[in-house]
Formats: C-alpha cells, sequence, structure tokens
C-alpha cells in the first residue's frame, strides 16, 4: 500500500475536520475513514484506494452502542457485526438483521467489521477488485463484466456499472425502513435508507451511496414494529464457510391470521443497490402465503431481470429463496 | 510436463512387490472379512531389518500425534517464511501484466528515489510469453520498501496477440504461443476403427464431452527462497521446497560456490503439492539478489503471484465415448482429448482410467496458452482422468440399468478393488439406496444421491536415503536424515521408528530432517518419500540396536543376539535375567555414543496402492446447492506408520477432491488477459462448513511393506461427487466445479 498519514480524531468534531481539511479545491478528498479496516485495508494494499490520510473513526468514543429508544433501534457506526448477530433485543425484534449479520463473512471478520463500514464497503466485482483492470468503477470507459465474465453480477438495475451490492445487512435494513444518520459541516441529516444507496445510473458510476467525502454515517435506525417482527432472511453462498451472497431475500411481512395485510421485500445480490420489489409487496397484500400465492410473488419477484450471459441462473436461483422465506412466513 | 525425480508409474497394482527369492513363515494377524484371525504368513527370509508381525507392533501402525504439532499449533514453527537473518533485504518480483509481450522499457531509474531501495536485477528484458512470467526483481530494506520500488519500476510493452483458452488456441489462424505451435503431437494408443467398432456393436453406448479446469495447488506457504549469503565462502540457503537436496545446487551455481558450500534448509514447509521442486525463477532472483547486494535476501511470492506463476494442475477438455455389454463389461472405448497446461504439456493419465476395455483408442495432445506451466499435482493426470472415466461408466451403466457397483466390478480384475468398493458401498449407505440402476429425478426439492470412483499410484521407494541414528550417554536418541516434512509426517516416522526398533516411547527419540547438512533424502513428489524413507531409518535403527546389544552383552552375560530392547529398557531373552532401563544401558556407551547408518532395503517397501471411495450428496433443485453429506475412502497402505498422519493425509485428499469437485477454477477473462481470481477470496478452498463426515478405511487386508500413500486419495473423490448429484436428481454436469449455476443448468432451470 501507499504509505499515508493516519489520524486518530477523539471526538466525531475531529474527525469531521480531518475529513474537511483533506478536500481540495474541487470536492475530491486525499483521506479515507477507517473503521473495522476489514474493506479499506484490502483496499489500500490492492492500490483501489491510495488516500494519503486515513482518519481512524475507532478512537471516536460512544460510536460503538446499540440502544432501544422506545420503539426505535439505535446501533452506533461502530457496532461490530458479531455485536448485531448476538443483541438479544436484535434477535427478538428484527430476527433478519440478526440472521443476516450471522451469514456474512467469517466470525473473525465480524468481530471487527462494523455497521457503518458494511453499508459503505465497495463492491467485491472481479474487475473492479483487479488493479489491472481499468474498469468503469475505477474512472474506465467500460464495465467489462457486462461482455466479460459475469456470473456473480447484476442481473436488475445494471447499466453503465453492474456490480451487485456486497453488503448482506442494507438488504435487510431495506426491508425494516431504516434510516441513516449522517453527520456532515452542515449538520446531522436522516435519509430513508433507500435514499442513500444509489443506482450507477443515477448517481456517481465511481461510489455506490449518497455519501460525500466530509460525511460519516454516525448512526443507523431501525422502527422496531410488527414489520420487524416477523421478518425473514435466506442468504445462497456459493461456499457457505463464508461468501457473498450470489442472491439473498429478506421479507417482513404483518398478518391478520393469514392474511398479509403489509408486506417488505427485498432482494440481495441481485442489482447494485439493494432490490426492492414493491409489486411483489403489492401482490401479497390481502392474500395468504399459499403455494399459489409464492408461486405468484416469485414470478413477479424477477420479472424484468435482464440477465447477462453467465447469470441467468440468478433468476431460479432468488425464487426458490423467495419461495422458502415466504414459506417460513405464512 | 516433469515428472516427479524418481517417481514410476505402475502398471498393475499390488503385483509390483520385489520378487521374493527365499521365503520364510511368520505368525501374523491378518483381518479377513472384518475379523481378526493370526495366520502365518511367507515373507522373504533376508537377513536384517523386518517391520515383524502387526500385532507385536507398540509404536507403529498406531495414533501418533505428530512430534512437531506443537511448535505447528502454537506458531513457533520456522518456516522459510519466518526466516529472518541479520542484514536482510526484501525482495519483490515485477511480473508480466500481459499474456504475451514485447518489452520496449524497462526503467528502474526511479526505484533510486523510493527510500530503502536496494537493487534490482532483470530476469527478461525482451520477450514475455506468459501471463506472470517473472520480469525483474527489486529489493528494499524493508517489505514496504521492496514494494514501493517495485511500483517505482517503468515497464512499458507491446501487447502482443494471445490466447488464454483450448478454443482460441486450436483456431488456425491463433497466435502461435511458442515456437513449437500451439499443439503437442498427438499420442495414439489402440486401434480406432476396431474402438469405433466394437461401441457401435455394443447394446449399451453412451457419450460426452467432459471437461476439467485449471485448477491451483494453493499452498498456504508461497513458493520462495531466504539466500543467507553476506559475502564469502559459504552460504545457507532456506526454501519452501519438496526436495531439501533439491535447490542448494542451484543457489551454489548463481552465487559462484562449491555445489557443497551452500546449506540448504527446509525445516517446515507449507505444502508443495507437486508445485514446488527445484529453486525456481523466485529462487534464482533471489539468489542474484543477493549476489549482487552482499546481503541475504527474503523473496517469497505474493497470493497473487503464487496464483500466476507457482504452477497448477492442467485442465483437459476429454470426448469420450464407449459402449457396454448386457453384463456391465466395457468392450469398446474413443478418447480423444487435449490436456491444457499453459505453455507446458499438461498431464492425463492413461484412458479409460484403470478400468479395462478390450477395444480402448485414444488419442492425447497438449494445449498450449499463454498462461504458467502446469506442474505436477496430486497425482498428476489422475483426477482429470478418473473424472471423465468414471462419469461415462456412470452414463453407461444407467443405460445398461445396472449397479453402479457390479459395473465397476465386472471391469476390475483385482479384487482388491473389489473389496473395497464393497466397502465403500456398505459404508455410504449404497445397499438401502433407492437409486442404484437408474439416477433420481429432481422432482424432490432435496435429492439425495451416491456416487463412487476408484484409484490407484504407486508409491513405491528407491535407493535414495541415508539415515543416521545416534545414541547418547545420557540416553538421548536422535534419528537424522536431511529430508523434508510437506506436512505428511515425515519428522514424526523418523522418530518413532527407531522408538519402535529400541522398546521406547515416541518422545524418547529426537528426529532431525531438512538440512543438506544430514543425510542424503530424495524429493518428496509421487509419494515416494516414505516407501524410500522408511526402510532407510528402520536400517539404521536396526543397525543401532544390534551394535548397541554388542556392547550390552557382556554387561547383561549373554550374546547380543539375546539382548532384548523392549518397554524402556533392555534384559537377556533368558527368563530371570538381568534387565537394565534404557539410561542405565546408555551409560555403558563410550562418550562418543553410538552412531549408526542406514540405507533403503527394498524388502521393506511395497508399491502398488488401490483405493476406492464413495461421496453421498444432497441436492436443493430448488437453488442448485451441492451439499456433500459423507466421503468414505478405502484404501490399501501397506504397513500404516502411523494411522493418525495416515488418516489426515487421506482425509486431506478427499477435502482437495471436493473442492475440485464443487468449488475451484482459475477464471479468467481471455480478452482481458487476466486472471480474475488470483487471491484465496476469490479463488475458492473448502472450509470448514464444506466438509463432510468423513470415514478413512484402512485396507488392513493387505501385508506388505510402507508404501507411499498420498496420491491417490485426492483422485477419486471429485468423480465420486459428480456422480453422485447425477444419482441425486439426474442433472449430469461434465465440466467441473459442479457450482449451483451449473445444476441449475444441468436441471433445465436457466432459460
Ligand atoms: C473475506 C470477506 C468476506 C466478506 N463477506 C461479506 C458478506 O458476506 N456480506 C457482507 O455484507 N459483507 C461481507 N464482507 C464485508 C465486511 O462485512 C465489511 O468489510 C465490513 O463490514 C466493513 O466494515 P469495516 O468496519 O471493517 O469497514 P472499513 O473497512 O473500515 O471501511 C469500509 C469502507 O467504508 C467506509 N466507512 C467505514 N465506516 C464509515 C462511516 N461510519 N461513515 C462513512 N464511511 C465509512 C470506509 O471509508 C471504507 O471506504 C466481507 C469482507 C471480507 C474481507
Amino acid at each position: 500500500m501507499k504509505s499515508f498519514t493516519l489520524i486518530n480524531p477523539t471526538t466525531l468534531d475531529g474527525a469531521l475536520e480531518a475529513l474537511v481539511q483533506a478536500m481540495d479545491r474541487r470536492g475530491r478528498s486525499k483521506a479515507a475513514l477507517l473503521a473495522g479496516g476489514q474493506d479499506l485495508l484490502t483496499e489500500l494494499k490492492e492500490h483501489l484506494a491510495e488516500p494519503e490520510k486515513v482518519v481512524n473513526l475507532k478512537g471516536v468514543p460512544g460510536l460503538a452502542t446499540i440502544q432501544v429508544d422506545g420503539a426505535l433501534l439505535r446501533i452506533g457506526a461502530l457496532a461490530s457485526i458479531e455485536a448485531i448477530e448476538s443483541h438479544p433485543i436484535i434477535r427478538e425484534r428484527a430476527p433478519a438483521l440478526a440472521e443476516a449479520a450471522a451469514t456474512i463473512a467469517s466470525p473473525q471478520i465480524r468481530s471487527v467489521g462494523t455497521i457503518g463500514g458494511n453499508l459503505c464497503q465497495r463492491p467485491r466485482c472481479w474487475y473492479y477488485r483487479l488493479e489491472e483492470a481499468k474498469c468503469i468503477k475505477k474512472g474506465g470507459a467500460e464495465c467489462f463484466s457486462y461482455s466479460g465474465r459475469n456470473k456473480y453480477n447484476a442481473i436488475f438495475g445494471g447499466g453503465p456499472s453492474y456490480i451487485v451490492h456486497p453488503s448482506d445487512l442494507a438488504t435487510v435494513l431495506t426491508t425494516l425502513d431504516a434510516q441513516v444518520v449522517i453527520l456532515s459541516p452542515k449538520g446531522t441529516q436522516t435519509l430513508p435508507i433507500e435514499r442513500f444507496f444509489t443506482l450507477p445510473s443515477e448517481g456517481s458510476v465511481l461510489k455506490e451511496t449518497v455519501l460525500k467525502p466530509d460525511e460519516i454515517v454516525v448512526e443507523v435506525q431501525v422502527p422496531l414494529d410488527a414489520l420487524s417482527q416477523y421478518s425473514a432472511w435466506s442468504k445462497f453462498k456459493e461456499r457457505a464457510s463464508y461468501d457473498w451472497a450470489l442472491s439473498s431475500v429478506c421479507v417482513a411481512v404483518v398478518k391478520d391470521g393469514s392474511t398479509v395485510k403489509r408486506a417488505r421485500v427485498t432482494l440481495g445480490g441481485v442489482a447494485p443497490i439493494p432490490w426492492r420489489v414493491p409489486a411483489v409487496e403489492a401482490l401479497l397484500v390481502g392474500k395468504s402465503l399459499d403455494e399459489a400465492t409464492i408461486a405468484a410473488a416469485c414470478e413477479e419477484a424477477l420479472r424484468g431481470a435482464e440477465p447477462l450471459s453467465e447469470n441467468g441462473y440468478k433468476i431460479p436461483l432468488t425464487k426458490g429463496l423467495l419461495t422458502r422465506v415466504l414459506r417460513s412466513l405464512a | 510436463m516433469t515428472a516427479f525425480p524418481g517417481m514410476t508409474y505402475p502398471s498393475g497394482p499390488q503385483d509390483n512387490a520385489p520378487k521374493q527369492s527365499k521365503t520364510k513363515k511368520v505368525k501374523t494377524t491378518k483381518v479377513v472379512n472384518g475379523i481378526e484371525q493370526e495366520v502365518e504368513i511367507e515373507v522373504e527370509d533376508v537377513a536384517g531389518p523386518e517391520w515383524g508381525p502387526r500385532a507385536a507392533l507398540k509404536v507403529l501402525d498406531k495414533e501418533l500425534i505428530r512430534v512437531d504439532a506443537p511448535v505447528k499449533v502454537s506458531g513457533r514453527a520456522v518456516y522459510t517464511h519466518d526466516v529472518r537473518v541479520p542484514g536482510m533485504a526484501w525482495a519483490r518480483l515485477l511480473l508480466a501484466p500481459q499474456p504475451a509481450t514485447k518489452i520496449t522499457k524497462l526503467d528502474f531509474s526511479a526505484c533510486a528515489k523510493v527510500p530503502g531501495y536496494l537493487g534490482h536485477v532483470v530476469i527478461e528484458a525482451e520477450e514475455t510469453r506468459w501471463l506472470g512470467q517473472p520480469v525483474a526483481a527489486v529489493a528494499g530494506a524493508t517489505s514496504e520498501a521492496a514494494e514501493d520500488a517495485l511500483r517505482a519500476i517503468v515497464l512499458e510493452y507491446e501487447a502482443l496477440p494471445f490466447v488464454l483458452d483450448r478454443d482460441s488456441a486450436l483456431k488456425p489462424d491463433a497466435p502461435k504461443v511458442s515456437r513449437r505451435g500451439n499443439q503437442s503431437k498427438p499420442q495414439t494408443r489402440g486401434d480406432e476403427a476396431k474402438a469405433k467398432a466394437a461401441i457401435e456393436a455394443a447394446p449399451h453406448k453412451a457419450s460426452g464431452t467432459y471437461s476439467v479446469p485449471v485448477v491451483h495447488h494453493a499452498c498456504l506457504e508461497t513458493h520462495g527462497a531466504v539466500v543467507d549469503w553476506r559475502g564469502g565462502e559459504e552460504a545457507t540457503v532456506y526454501c519452501s521446497s519438496q526436495h531439501t537436496f533439491g535447490f542448494a545446487g542451484d543457489a551454489a551455481k548463481t552465487l559462484d560456490l562449491k555445489s557443497s558450500a551452500v546449506t540448504g534448509i527446509v525445516e517446515h514447509m507449507g505444502g508443495g503439492f507437486g508445485s514446488k521442486f527445484g529453486f525456481g525463477q523466485e529462487g534464482d532472483a533471489a539468489a542474484k539478489l543477493s549476489k549482487l547486494l552482499q546481503r541475504p535476501v527474503h523473496l517469497m511470492l505474493t497470493r497473487k503471484d503464487e496464483f500466476l506463476m507457482g504452477g497448477n494442475r492442467s485442465g483437459s477438455h476429454l470426448e469420450l465415448a464407449g459402449g457396454m455389454d448386457a453384463n456391465g463389461a466395457l468392450v469398446g472405448f474413443t478418447a480423444r482429448a487435449h490436456k491444457q497446461g499453459g505453455i507446458g504439456d499438461g498431464s492425463l493419465s492413461g484412458l479409460p482410467y484403470i478400468y479395462k476395455c478390450a477395444e480402448a483408442w485414444t488419442e492425447v495432445s497438449g494445449v498450449r496458452t499463454n498462461m504458467d506451466s502446469s506442474r505436477a499435482m496430486r497425482a498428476p493426470g489422475h483426477p482429470q482422468a478418473s473424472f471423465a472415466t468414471e462419469s461415462l461408466l456412470d452414463e453407461l451403466a444407467y443405460a445398461a440399468g445396472l449397479d453402479l457397483v457390479a459395473v465397476r466390478k465386472a471391469n476390475l480384475e483385482d479384487k482388491v478393488w473389489h473389496r473395497q468398493l464393497d466397502r465403500v458401498a456398505k459404508e455410504i449407505g449404497w445397499f438401502e439406496h433407492p437409486h442404484r440402476t437408474q439416477p433420481g429425478t429432481a422432482k424432490a426439492e432435496l435429492c439425495t444421491g451416491i456416487g463412487f470412483a476408484i484409484s490407484r499410484w504407486g508409491g513405491g521407494g528407491g535407493p535414495a536415503c541415508e539415515v543416521e541414528v545416534a545414541i547418547e550417554r545420557d540416553g538421548s536418541v536422535t534419528s537424522s536424515v536431511g529430508s523434508q516434512d510437506l506436512g505428511t509426517g515425515v519428522r514424526t516416522y523418523v522418530a518413532a521408528i527407531p522408538a519402535e526398533e529400541f522398546g521406547l516411547p515416541l518422545s524418547a527419540v529426537v528426529a532431525r530432517i531438512g538440512s543438506t547438512r544430514l543425510g542424503n533424502a530424495n524429493g518428496s513428489g509421487g509419494s515416494v518419500t516414505t516407501a524410500s524413507l522408511a526402510p532407510a531409518v528402520k536400517d539404521a535403527a536396526y543397525n543401532a540396536r544390534r551394535a548397541f546389544a554388542e556392547v550390552l552383552a557382556p554387561l547383561l552375560g549373554c550374546t547380543a543376539a539375546e539382548v532384548l530392547f523392549a518397554d524402556g529398557g533392555v534384559q537377556t531373552s533368558a527368563p530371570g535375567g538381568k534387565r537394565l532401563t534404557w539410561k542405565q544401558a546408555c551409560a555403558a556407551l563410550p562418550e562418543a555414543g553410538l552412531r549408526a547408518k542406514g540405507v533403503w532395503a527394498a524388502h521393506l517397501q511395497g508399491n502398488g496402492i488401490h483405493g476406492a471411495q464413495a461421496a453421498k450428496v444432497e441436492v436443493d433443485t430448488l437453488t442448485g446447492r451441492v451439499r456433500v453429506l459423507h466421503m468414505v475412502c478405502m484404501q490399501d497402505v501397506g504397513l500404516c506408520l502411523n494411522r493418525a498422519a495416515t488418516r489426515s493425509q487421506i482425509n486431506g485428499g478427499m477435502v482437495q477432491a471436493l473442492g475440485y469437485a464443487l468449488l475451484e477454477e482459475r477464471v479468467v477473462d481471455t480478452a482481458l488477459g487476466l486472471q480474475l481470481n488470483p487471491c484465496l477470496e476469490d479463488y475458492k478452498l473448502p472450509h470448514s462448513l464444506e466438509i463432510p463426515k468423513m470415514t478413512v478405511i484402512l485396507d488392513d487386508e493387505d501385508t506388505r511393506g510402507v508404501i507411499g500413500v498420498s496420491e491417490a486419495p485426492i483422485v477419486p473423490g471429485g468423480a465420486a461427487i459428480a456422480n453422485a448429484i447425477h444419482n441425486a436428481c439426474g442433472a449430469r454436469i461434465r465440466s467441473l466445479p459442479c457450482t449451483p449455476d451449473k445444476v441449475l443448468i444441468a436441471l433445465g432451470k436457466v432459460s
């Protein structure tokens, strides 16, 4: 990796200040924020990121807490994935979140990786991760996966880049209507998570979120309600021990007897952002989760998928996962 | 491709044991149909060491914990990577970033501005012919300085046309990979017309194109060396190598030293699997830098370097056809195969693999691409041949409606395989399984299937090793030989054999290995180590015991032949005779102690391994997930020196086979000329949750001497798992690895 200066602020203001100072006149940053380092270190070692300054958030106290304020779950940006996985209230009242956390990476990585870093991590596409491939995500002209090897790439929302978003927590948090609390020089802002992630065709193709270089995710808020209570998660890993999602599904429903009153359905591992499917949500309302409804929901969920040359399998795979998750909620 | 040093491929297992001249009868325990019996057997009547009856063994053939287990699990074991010597420089290689280049500029001037930069050597200044070919090496005072200097090198080149896959390489207008062209001369065997006619006439036929990918050895320790030379007449070279005596000479040449002036050290070794013979370009570059800088140099490949230039197991494309008669006999077989070994020619075992066939015709050639050459990898050529042959055999068996185990036996004369197949079939639950003559269907969401495959290997040794066993006056015993331990347990049996001979516990003997200052030893490849080394250790221990008995006889008041070594002491065989503890006995030695040498003895080893494996899988037809539930391996191993280590070797083989079957493959972008997964995150090795229940059955009916065990167990697992997937749900996957996308495609679920 390229040498850098490590800055260890002890307050959020100090961290923000360090980020602001590292901006040039054109708004480009020479700094990177460090949380658990599970992604950033790889980015540095592979020369995908070459910041002059690394601002270590870990010295800022109070950012790792998980607390429940009435019906609001508040997870500090530095809370570890392991802490989310094992938190008794999360396990009880937002089970999909704890389940998803448990399927991330390896125990070692989960004990160090944070929720903030998990949402802000960069894509895992082969081409993006290979320094030699000057792909569109790194300022090149082309998304090589489009005409190249694309087994793990997007079947929804692709173009001009076809990455899939790697965060499993993002898929669940989208389902649960979470909010992301962002600190910027202008103050604190609370953003619905769906507006946090951007499609490559909408925001900058060089980024996956709306976050600016002088902004810090400080907290994630999750409403603990009937929806979060009845949530379920399924992730398909090619290698069970640790792997990113080839596809994942998160569903939350509110039911009256066997009839669905409200539903949220999000697919992961299939698009550059967590892929909510409102049409499926609408389809489920007023129905019971019988096999016919489930089959119809699967068709609807994958309608409009545009597979590339090597990832057509994601369609039956995602249907299979959705089938199982819906059955588990029936 | 280069074969292993000293390796022989046997034609038929078990019949290759040395011919016996004179024989004598001894009593031993024999296991017949799982029941132990005392029987009289005939053995060679040679004067000299004998392993003796198995039932009488106290240390060998038992569950031994490796003597180096504590240092390994606690991280104290020093591997080449861990070697640090005073004044050591760190070096890195610059690799060709494209599969074929004409270098137009190679400029090191910016390196000088890097703090800590020490120097560089050029390896290739003009043209490169494969992706990852080393171009230069740089050294720095720290590993960071070496990396910064590496990145400061300016390499400019004209990208030359290249081919990375078989189809492109075979096109008439394809760029030439080498002067020899893109295809090696096809080797043919058999009569094509007769084989085709036999298939034509057979009542049951099957054909298919099978392919296996290029995979990697994925040694946890990458290739590399530490060359400790600081000027002067002597040097010490540490190398992650499978052949301690194989690289010191190369280093000496580069350093301009006498080869005897260079000590080679392989104290601990983090896996080689066939990829680590010789000094390699990385070792040579380290030696050149050391010579240039007059200081020690540490050059180990990065993980990415390792994937690009550390070798690979060749891929294969095999077009097979076969015919079977009503009794399950393979009556005709044809194969046209292309090996893919990068710029090398790859390897492929003879086809059909092991099974006999009256009329077989094969045509095999290598197709070259601009990637690194394949190297030997644990049973070179066998897993590829096994996958294709066993898959076709299953397809034929189903076509004929015959039992998969019965069909295999019908094509094997050697009864050892019969008993092994029967046993693994029983262990895996074959006889209760519903799909014995027809595959299951994908109607259920979760389908269970079973598959079989067999293996063979030589594993015999040869004269190469010189072992010294020393007994000191203070009672300590050392057993020394220069051999390396790749993780197979060499160090443990080097101590265990003398412990057995002297009636001592394993802990009473210290093994010294891994240095050219110790007795000669051959390279560890082709499973030749144990059958070459163990007899020499035995011989040394035997000679030491005999010499010691001469010393002790007067003290015990008996003849040397009457001195008994047992239970941590010595005594006369006469009833009520004198007994000394081991320490008391050793005190009788002269000050210099006692030293004895040992060399190889053919009668202490054997040759010819058989193995059979069964795999049981669960296929999730909704998602394409394949979960291996159970793998069973039965193998004959001759005299088992250490049952725990032997089982570990077999388990390891099965795990590697599982990776081959389900996960592993080198992924390349043939247009960009890049390997896309040169890291252990994207090159998917099986991890703990992939590991199924594993059952290892050592074939204790085998009464031969020691035989190398470890190639055979990697062979059949891939085929057995692929066959089990088909048996479960009818999805026949003819190209490894059997990833979920391929399962879903084979089930007709992908439009
Ligand atoms: C082998 C491996 C397997 C993995 N598998 C999975 C998986 O299956 N599913 C999954 O979801 N994840 C997976 N991960 C990702 C892992 O969970 C993330 O790497 C981790 O969560 C990142 O967290 P971190 O705290 O280490 O972030 P860091 O590495 O410190 O940071 C990552 C990025 O986020 C930015 N960042 C960090 N915190 C903040 C913040 N508070 N505000 C603004 N920006 C911030 C950093 O600047 C950096 O760009 C895997 C990672 C590895 C290495």
